[in-house]
């Protein structure tokens, strides 16, 4: 009876002893994942995508459910706005019509004159319009999970919505795609100010604003001042809309983007076959 | 015999209880719904079903099922992968060595407990991932997330109460 309790005690110690390290274990094998993430090889990014690739189709149904919910919500709220619209929409083809005649003619003028200064237009773009399945915006991460079906994307490219600039492509699956928010604090865009062209770096900081650092002491900023994609290291196009300057303080300047990152259901990914391109570790080897 | 066969089979499914609605809430907090407010919104949902069912089910929500859950999370966001794991284990850590205080007593009393620790996962989280990246994330949207947490655990227990006195009444 005796020796019966001492090897019960005995097992339960066990049992213990073998919970505790199993908890030190898993502990470090969390450190040791973001360790390797940290040093960027190609391991985490190539199992990250196989994984959101097995993931992503169950997200994928779910979204279903999700999607008529919202549509049912949409459908009331823009019932009320529907006549206003409709009233400003008129008053706004009639202004498009006049503009559109005088595009044409600047269009016309433009070739002549591009012909004139043996001018090369940049590369032709290819895009593929994907579906948001999954997003993220908290104080950790901005990222969503956008379905690309079977368009090469490659990593880099840029993501657009209707209004501008939504990020770049951070992890490539083979139907699924990581979209990177610009305002992530991974995010890092070369932009510059549309009416001073003034250069800097957009940068993120997982907050709904993200800054534009790195100006010119004397740069001349002013709030409501657009922000385009300067173009400089060659990932993104120059010219793409950001957002515009919500607010000038001492160190910071506040960009707010055009689009609204936390209401995207579709979004364009474009591939402008720039040289500047991010290239997986794999393919620089 | 059958009888007993059905019994294993109902009983192991039982077990994946747990894991399963914990996964299932997880996915559906990253779905876009597209309304107001709601995406700026987004509760920590792992951390809330870790909490219930170490306190409801620790005999069958384990260590290994945290590590999944957390796992599972990290591959959804976009955060450096095992941080997401790292702040559930944390969690577990804490509440295994204080079920005892929390576990059985009222809901105002669980909750309360719950705001303590989601507070200490989400101050590690935060200071893991400022270590990662070298610089401090903002604070305020730290503080901000985690009042979402909190501000959305009693709806989420109740969900997952739900769920466990559904379909897991016979294994009290």
């Amino acid at each position: 009876m005796k020796r019966r309790k001492s090897l019960f005690i005995h097992l339960s110690q066990i049992r213990l002893l073998a919970k505790k390290f199993a908890i030190v274990l898993l502990f470090l094998s969390a450190f040791v994942l973001m360790l390797i993430n940290k040093t960027d090889t190609v391991i985490i990014d190539k199992t990250s995508s196989v994984a959101t690739d097995i993931v992503s189709p169950i997200m994928d149904v779910l979204v279903i459910p999700a999607k008529t919910l919202a549509n049912v919500y949409d459908y009331f709220k823009e019932l009320q706005k529907i006549r206003d619209d409709n009233r400003s929409l008129r008053e706004e083809n009639r202004q498009l019509l006049q503009l559109r005649d005088r595009a044409r003619a600047l269009d016309i003028e433009n070739r002549l004159l591009a012909g004139l200064l043996n001018y090369t237009p940049p590369p032709e773009s290819t895009f593929v319009t994907a579906r948001v399945i999954a997003e993220e915006g908290d104080a950790f991460s901005h990222s969503l999970i956008a379905y690309t079906g079977n368009f090469p994307v490659k990593k880099g490219q840029v993501a657009v919505s209707d209004k501008g600039v939504v990020g770049r492509v951070d992890k490539v699956g083979n139907m699924y795609s990581k979209i990177l928010l610009v305002t992530d604090i991974n995010s890092k865009i070369p932009v510059m100010v549309e009416r001073t062209r003034v250069r800097g770096i957009l940068s993120g900081d997982n907050s709904p604003l993200p800054r534009m650092v790195f100006i010119p002491l004397s740069a001349e900023l002013t709030v409501g001042d657009r922000v385009v994609t300067s173009g400089v290291a060659g990932v993104f196009p120059p010219g793409l809309p950001v957002g515009k300057i919500s607010s000038i303080e001492k160190n910071s300047v506040k960009i707010k983007p055009f689009t609204n990152l936390e209401r995207l259901e579709y979004i364009k990914i474009i591939d402008y076959n720039l040289d500047g391109i991010l290239i997986d570790e794999e393919e620089n080897e | 015999m059958r009888e007993d066969e059905n019994e294993s089979i109902t009983g192991f499914f039982q077990k994946l209880i747990p894991l399963a609605s914990s996964l299932l809430l997880l996915f559906i907090s990253y779905l876009p719904f597209n309304l107001p407010l709601l995406n700026n919104i987004r509760p920590a949902v792992g951390m809330v079903c870790v909490y219930f069912w170490m306190l409801h089910r620790p005999d069958i929500f384990n260590l290994f099922s945290v590590y999944f859950l957390g796992m599972v999370d990290d591959i959804i966001s976009n955060v450096p992968f095992g941080s997401n794991i790292f702040t559930l284990l944390v969690l577990y850590l804490l509440l295994s060595n204080l079920l005892r205080f929390i576990s059985g007593k009222p809901f105002i009393v669980t909750w309360y407990g719950f705001i303590l620790l989601s507070l200490a996962a989400f101050f590690c989280k935060w200071f893991v991932l400022s270590v990662y990246y070298s610089q401090f994330l903002p604070f305020s949207t730290v503080c901000f997330s985690y009042l979402v947490t909190i501000a959305f655990y009693p709806l989420l227990s109740l969900i997952l109460a739900y769920i466990q006195n559904s379909f897991m009444a016979d294994e009290e």
